[in-house]
């Protein structure tokens, strides 16, 4: 089975979140894969860092770790893993509209992108030791194919 | 980020990427327009913006608040590709949203 990776770890602070998309695009880029996906996964993506850095912290600056992988050429996994608080209440964080922090305009829409954009979302979190969300999307549309 | 103003239509045209990190900026210049203005009507035009995820869902409701408040009306348009699914997911009951 051939698979190729590339691994990101980085400072958790928003600002390094535009540079995670454009690494994990551009990487995703050698694949031959239609816009529409790769704007999906970039979503989802965004959406996964996005509460790693806001909530698994408390805006402490610690670490962030996204690894992606291509499968045989047409799978995409994609793991974003931090070291934070954990979350308690996973059923309730994918609750759509839930926000943790309803003073801060979020929409708390984040696990429902991911999971509508993505074919599997896997939550894996452990109070105080920290999440690992698991994104993984099969290629169906192609750039060279006309359809 | 251009905006144009005109008999009470405050009109703004969003760019680039909206995420966590763009949308304080963003978020502090609309608001500085809208309490400039105090428009009847305000129009977020999405079509040259790039990248947009749940953060741009957030700033869109937070200004829908707003301008509520302010007694006016707010419309979105020209989202585009995944930008138009996400606010669709999103399920903003917006009557504002506008596709074309």
């Amino acid at each position: 089975m051939s698979k190729n990776y590339i691994k990101i770890e980085c400072k958790s602070v928003i600002e390094n979140i535009p540079a995670i998309r454009v690494c994990v695009s551009t990487f995703l880029a050698t694949l031959d894969i239609h816009i529409d996906e790769l704007m999906d996964i970039k979503t989802a993506l965004s959406e996964a860092v996005t509460n790693a850095i806001e909530h698994a912290y408390d805006n402490s600056e610690e670490q962030v770790i996204v690894e992606a992988s291509i499968i045989e050429d047409k799978k995409i996994v994609i793991k974003v893993i931090d070291y934070g608080k954990g979350i308690e209440d996973i059923a309730l964080a994918m609750t759509p509209a839930y926000t943790s922090k309803p003073e801060s305009e979020h929409a708390g829409m984040g696990f429902t992108i991911m999971e509508s954009f993505m074919d599997e979302v896997i939550i894996d979190s452990v109070v105080d030791e920290g999440t690992t969300i698991t994104l993984t999307k099969t290629i169906r549309k192609r750039k060279s194919n006309k359809k | 980020m251009k905006y144009r103003y005109q008999n009470g239509k405050l009109t703004i045209y969003l760019e680039e990427e909206i995420d966590i990190n763009s949308c304080r900026t963003i978020r502090g210049v609309i608001d500085g327009y809208i309490m400039k203005y105090q428009p009847y009507e305000l129009v977020l035009d999405l079509s040259e913006v790039k990248f947009m995820d749940s953060s741009g869902i957030g700033l869109i409701l937070g200004r829908y608040n707003l301008i509520k408040l302010l007694d006016a009306k707010m419309t979105v348009v020209n989202p585009k590709g995944n930008i138009k699914r996400l606010i669709e997911l999103s399920n903003m009951n917006l009557e504002c949203v506008q596709y074309e």
